[in-house]
């Protein structure tokens, strides 16, 4: 009896992955933010060109001001409709702060579901961003065109690893596709510049993709249930 | 009249049904679950689901709240604080029962 209650709250926490919204829209941003900065860097005012990291940076925050209002505004119209609403066990809390998940409440409580996709998937990605923001001023990745190949490894080995226990594992086989993802990058000169936004783009890729297959899987396998008259119900 | 037959019929009753017990389970691994959620976890048909509902409600071991979110309609479902401790006393008593006869280890 233990283990079926265990496995319905566990069952819970993994629904907020169920239509794959969060992964695509993370990382969605990743590649339009990415992508927009290496046009700045392409075509911005020569001094201020050195500065592409911000213009990602300023994608991240907006992701953080506006994620879960984009989310719910999503879940609502495409999730709940088709599969129900779940709040999930509530689990130990991270940190002091609140942090809110689903739209039902004023001030839900920290929720395992979500906080583990902000620590385990948001962050580690972040990280690389700062590698590439402190290189203006440091210059500390002069390994040349090690760097993109490094720092894709690095980072889908910390994703793998770090989601390994999570509600939302990534499988070994995909992880190991955005690590080779990044391996072309010995062979494909990018000019030094252009080298630090290549493991975002290529992480942003990787989960756009992923999160677009599960969401177009779970819309064809959950149509919108009707009653007898035809009308949504 | 033994000991675990004793146990046996001060099993709760409300919960003790199959369907209930399954909603009761879902919902105590949940803070709150909405009607479509609940049908879909436990291959419930909607008649089927609000009969049950409605004893559980009725008994106070389920709270139903009618929500609308922008245009969305949400039946919320949650326990009560009666509720739990009433499935945690089932738990309890079931567990003793299928132990005292060497059935649940």
């Amino acid at each position: 009896m233990t283990q079926q209650t265990i496995s319905y709250g566990r069952r819970a926490a993994t629904y907020w992955f169920v239509d794959g919204l969060p992964e695509l829209l993370f990382g969605l941003m990743l590649v339009v933010f990415g992508g927009l900065a290496i046009l700045w860097r392409v075509d911005g005012p020569e001094y201020w060109r050195r500065f592409d990291f911000a213009i990602f940076f300023a994608g991240i925050i907006l992701y953080g001001g506006l994620e879960r209002r984009v989310l719910d505004f999503l879940k609502l119209r495409f999730t709940y409709p088709r599969t129900g609403y779940v709040q999930p066990p509530e689990e130990e809390e991270w940190r002091g702060e609140t942090m809110t998940t689903l739209p039902l409440r004023h001030r839900p409580p920290v929720r395992e579901n979500v906080t583990s996709f902000h620590l385990r998937t948001e962050l580690p990605i972040v990280f690389v961003a700062f590698l590439w923001s402190s290189d203006w001023q440091s210059g500390w990745s002069e390994i040349g065109r090690w760097y993109a190949p490094l720092a894709t490894l690095a980072l889908a080995m910390a994703l793998y690893a770090l989601n390994r226990k999570s509600e939302h594992p990534y499988r070994w086989w995909s992880a190991l596709i955005l690590a080779l993802a990044g391996l072309v990058f010995l062979w494909v000169d990018v000019p030094g510049p252009f080298r630090h936004p290549l493991p975002l783009l290529l992480a942003g890729a990787w989960l756009s993709a992923q999160g677009a297959y599960t969401l177009i899987h779970y819309l064809r396998t959950n149509p919108l249930p009707r009653t007898a008259e035809g009308v949504r119900a | 009249m033994t000991d675990q037959a004793q146990e046996i019929a001060q099993l709760d009753r409300v919960i003790h049904e199959p369907a209930r017990l399954t909603i009761m389970l879902i919902l105590d691994g949940v803070s709150e679950a909405d009607f479509l959620y609940l049908q879909r976890e436990g291959g419930f048909t909607q008649g089927n689901l609000s009969g049950h509902l409605t004893k559980l409600e009725d008994a106070g071991y389920v709270e139903i709240e009618k929500k609308f979110k922008g245009k969305v309609p949400l039946t919320l479902c949650r326990l009560t604080g009666e509720g739990k401790a009433a499935f945690a006393g089932y738990s309890q008593r079931m567990m003793g029962v299928l132990k005292g006869n060497g059935s649940a280890g």
